[in-house]
């Protein structure tokens, strides 16, 4: 996938028309999006669907109201429709003095923003890799968890999918540029069967490039992750020191960087509002957001509207120290945007939230970790995270599976519990950290200890 | 620019390993010049839904013959042209946007298998290439000239409507700065509501549309869907600082006629405002296993979450905890599940689905026995069964698989005031949240949005932080009253399955036994009898 003139020249031309049409500034955001998803079931690809798609987002500000509309029709006629309806229906909204399109003293990067290698997470290769590899990758998905145990009878859902995607932004403001990025990955959600009962393990990974995704060890952590749930029971009510897996903890880890986005504490949903510089969790507790991680899935050479990309820490040993910026919140408390506006593609006119956001590692192999509990639960199951935390209170109670530890050691396993408990406590209530930082995508975790839960079981 | 070169000279491995590379992201079609770009009514589309076709009807078939030329097993063409507009009211301020698309998506089935590419350009040139791409790659890599016998017949049959969408008034006709004008009235409201509130985030949103389907079955089906969404969330805070949100929302095929009555916008409104204010005063739910009362309405997502998706025949096919269940108990005697998708205006509605076989109205269960799967035409043959009109699509981007439409508990014969008086203690729950199941299992969970304590047959005081747990059979199982009020509700929102769609979901006020109640209160059980 490479650097195409015509898009280029494209986002000049719809910034040109918009400031012909009377906008104070406008920016133009395309997208070029190549992708793959293979569906596999019983040990065949089930669906294919390969494509390619570009569009454009276009934002026009004009007396502080900022307008956006998007299209994948990249006609210049199209374009010039798209400019004229914009500016038609920008003097309707509402103004905001903090609406901006920024300019290069608010921190863009200098030069082309390509000829930053270190910043740049994007595998060439990617899309030059004929399918059948990919399909192979994705049926060994599947056939990985079948060989890992005769109790392993199927898969419900096994999908191997990928994107590349070249981003073109010009504004008007002398901000302008172009990078690529790529990722890939794949999970599988498998049934695992001993006489009538039926349990299910899923697993998955992902990496920028295509040969760091590792099927077959995904795979076969999905079918021991079903297999081992065999045999789980509910356990009694009660409250119990509780180990987090990685897999649940950067969920967790997701849903406090959320509320740290500026755009939530300024707007007052945020629990986090006016609690800059207060200890909220635990001395062993940082969360960090690197927006320039090494091979990082969200690390850019800029962020959705062409500021660089930063790291910068959320929580730093328990203390609140930043929250996320873009420009528009930026500017309306007065400091500088910390390069967090995010995009998905030309159809997402951005928000504000984490590019790598995770929970920095400490010096315990998980091991040390589970031997140091005389009677605890591992969990590595949880589902139902967006319904069961209600992120204005930060109260939670959620279903969860994972393993009994007696005596330092895993024991039974456990299905048909809920936990219990409030965001805010569990992060206060963090003891040991892990060394084994684990990603899904843009958000890292390692496991983790904490002291207390509360089980709802039978 | 759009790739000319002699269709042959690209390769199968070149198409897929490359997607439908170059395929017309640039591409021109003679439709694209007239504009989209103004306030969005029927005319802006550029075709008159009444007569036109998005794509001639002679560029459709022999898309159609050129997909299945190859030996696919049967193919699908699917013309997608689509506006999107929302209107945002978050911290007191109101904005736009515009989003307009369009595309066609080809499908071919071999064997089961679906190959799949989608084309932003409308231009035959680029459509047929793209038609013989796909019949390639589902060939399985033959090249060389087409073969085999042409399935089809080659006189398309435009399929007539049935069920009537009415979308009125015509967005188009109303001004943007009218809908700007209401939408600020809507926030005011909440704003003005209580002195606790604090936070207002308002969306209004109206999505048009314009699909036509062209099979290799012979269908033609052309139709225009409106959609329009109204979403409010309210947030408010005590003196102590306690912060809560209250939301609620509907999605409907039909236009703002619609939103009257206990589904006015005013009305939406203030639900928000109420969820909100009862969160702020509500006790924390207990926890465990006790009597959970479902209010008409607000709680068929339960039933979604619980079991439909595991009726689903692509996931039945798979082993879910429904698999090979017709003709058995699946619930309790007395409850009858039904997946409807020609109600007309709800979310889940249409007159067919996305590869076009009519919609339903699809037994599920009756009183208490499986009797049917929800099926698109891929997983109906692999399960022998036919398909229920259930394939559906998110756009053009997809190919179709099995969904659920509008899912419901059918009536019983209590009065919901006999239920409620008979449960001494235990959850009401006016309105369940989004939820979750592994269908592998059946284990679901669902959280609750608005709901109270029962206590000695009354409703009483709210709880927050309720969560619903349970299996998806053992649950359907311990339902044990069934009221008589069954309400449809077109909630906001979407089902999200690989693909996002709206759906309905529905219930009469019920009684389960079973559930899991997660919460941060005190731990309950299931001490009292209530009346069997």
């Amino acid at each position: 996938m490479k650097f195409n003139k015509e898009y280029y020249n494209l986002a000049e031309f719809a910034v040109d028309k918009a400031k012909n049409a009377g906008a104070d500034s406008v920016e133009a955001y395309i997208t070029d999006t190549q992708s793959a998803e293979i569906m596999v079931s019983g040990r065949e690809p089930e669906s294919v669907n390969a494509y390619r798609d570009a569009g454009i987002g276009l934002r026009i500000l004009k007396n502080d109201k900022l307008v956006f509309g998007s299209s994948n029709d990249l006609s210049k006629e199209s374009v010039e429709s798209m400019v004229s309806d914009l500016i038609k229906k920008v003097p309707h909204h509402t103004p905001d003095e903090f609406n901006v399109i920024p300019d290069k003293a608010l921190g863009t990067l200098s030069g082309s923003w390509s000829d930053y290698p270190d910043l740049i997470s994007f595998d060439p290769q990617m899309v030059e890799i004929a399918i059948e590899e990919k399909i192979k990758k994705a049926v060994a998905l599947e056939i990985s968890s079948f060989d890992y145990s005769p109790k392993v009878k199927g898969s419900m859902f096994c999908m191997y999918m990928e994107n590349s995607q070249i981003v073109y932004l010009v504004n008007s403001n002398g901000i302008a540029g172009w990078y690529p990025s790529s990722g890939c990955g794949g999970g599988v959600n498998v049934i695992a069967v001993d006489g009538t009962e039926q349990q299910s393990g899923t697993q998955m990974s992902s990496s920028v490039s295509f040969s760091g995704f590792d099927a077959v060890a995904t795979g076969r952590k999905a079918a021991e992750n079903a297999v081992k749930m065999l045999g789980a029971k509910p356990i009694e009510s009660c409250e119990l020191p509780l180990v987090i897996a990685p897999e649940v903890g950067m969920n967790l880890i997701g849903i406090i960087a959320s509320m740290a986005s500026a755009k939530s504490v300024q707007t007052g949903k945020s629990l986090l509002a006016g609690k800059l510089n207060e200890k909220l969790a635990a001395d062993s507790f940082s969360i960090i957001d690197d927006g320039r991680l090494k091979d990082g899935f969200g690390t850019a050479p800029v962020d959705g509207e062409g500021i660089a990309r930063q790291t910068t820490p959320i929580i730093d040993n328990g203390v609140l120290k930043n929250y996320m910026y873009d420009c528009n919140t930026a500017i309306k408390d007065g400091v500088k945007s910390t390069g967090n506006r995010t995009r998905g593609n030309y159809q997402s006119s951005g928000g504000v939230g984490p590019s790598n956001i995770y929970l920095e590692q400490g010096t315990y192999t998980p091991d040390e970790i589970i031997s140091g509990i005389e009677r605890g639960f591992y969990m590595n199951v949880a589902f139902g995270l967006h319904a069961g935390i209600d992120q204005t209170s930060g109260d939670f109670s959620f279903p969860a599976a994972g393993y009994m530890i007696e005596d330092g050691k895993f024991t039974s396993s456990v299905r048909g519990i809920s936990a219990a408990g409030n965001l805010f406590e569990l992060m206060k209530s963090a003891e040991k950290i892990g060394n084994d930082l684990t990603w899904m995508q843009s958000a890292g975790c390692p496991t983790f200890s904490v002291s207390n839960i509360t089980i709802g079981g039978v | 620019m759009t790739e000319r070169k002699k269709d042959r000279e690209i390769s199968r491995r070149k198409f897929l390993g490359n997607g439908a590379a170059g395929l017309a992201v640039m591409g021109l079609s003679p439709l694209a010049v007239e504009s989209l770009w103004s306030n969005p009514g029927w005319r802006n589309l550029g075709v008159n839904p009444e007569t036109d076709l998005l794509i001639e009807e002679e560029v459709l078939r022999e898309a159609v013959k050129l997909l299945i030329a190859k030996g696919a097993d049967f193919g699908d063409v699917y013309t997608e042209r689509a506006s999107f507009n929302s209107f945002t009211s978050d911290d007191r301020k109101i904005n736009t946007r515009t989003t307009v698309e369009k595309g066609i998506g080809f499908r071919a089935v071999k064997n089961g298998k679906t190959f799949y590419a989608y084309t932003g350009s409308f231009d035959p040139d680029e459509i047929f290439k793209t038609a013989r791409f796909v019949a390639d790659s589902a060939s399985g890599g033959a090249s060389g000239e087409e073969v085999g016998t042409v399935k089809m017949l080659l006189n398309m049959t435009r399929q007539p409507m049935r069920i009537s969408f009415p979308f009125n008034p015509d967005p188009g006709n109303v001004a943007v700065q009218d809908k700007i004008r209401m939408l600020q009235g809507l926030t005011d409201r909440a704003w003005s509501a209580d002195p606790q509130v604090v936070q207002v985030s308002q969306t209004f949103r109206e999505i048009i549309r314009h699909v036509t389907l062209a099979a290799s079955s012979g269908k033609l089906i052309d139709h225009t869907l409106g959609l329009t969404e109204f979403m409010a969330g309210t947030y408010m805070k005590d003196d102590q600082g306690n912060l809560q949100r209250g939301g609620d929302g509907r999605t409907v095929y039909a236009g703002t006629d619609f939103f009257k009555g206990k589904n006015s916008f005013e009305s939406i409104v203030d639900r928000s405002v109420r969820r909100a204010k009862n969160f702020l005063k509500a006790v924390d739910s207990p926890r465990g296993n006790f009597p959970v009362v479902l209010e008409a309405g607000g709680c068929g997502v339960i039933f979604h979450e619980a079991c439909g998706h595991g009726m689903e025949a692509d996931l039945v096919a798979k082993g879910s905890n429904f698999k090979d269940q017709i003709g058995k108990q699946t619930a309790a005697e007395g409850v009858t599940l039904i997946d409807d998708g020609t109600l007309p205006q709800m979310p889940g509605s249409f007159n067919y689905d996305d590869e076009g076989t009519p919609s339903e109205r699809t037994v599920l269960i009756e009183n208490g026995i499986q009797k049917n799967y929800m099926c698109d035409l891929i997983w109906a043959d692999k399960l022998g069964m036919r398909s229920t009109g259930s394939g559906r699509r998110q756009s053009f981007r997809y190919p179709p698989i099995p969904r659920m439409r509008n899912t419901f508990v059918d009536n019983g014969s209590m009065t919901p005031e006999e239920i409620l008086e008979n449960t001494k203690r235990g959850l009401y729950v006016a309105q369940a949240g989004g939820g979750q199941v592994d269908v592998i299992t059946g284990n679901f969970m669902m959280g609750v949005t608005e709901g109270y304590l029962i206590e000695n047959g009354r409703k009483t005081r709210p709880v927050k932080g309720a969560t619903l747990s349970g299996m998806g059979i053992q649950n359907l199982k311990t339902i044990d009253m069934i009221g008589n009020n069954l309400y449809v509700l077109p909630a906001a929102g979407r089902c999200g399955k690989m693909q996002s769609a709206p759906t309905g979901e529905g219930n009469p006020t019920l009684r389960v036994r079973g559930i899991v109640v997660g919460g941060k209160g005190e731990a309950w059980s299931d001490t009292e009898g209530g009346a069997r």
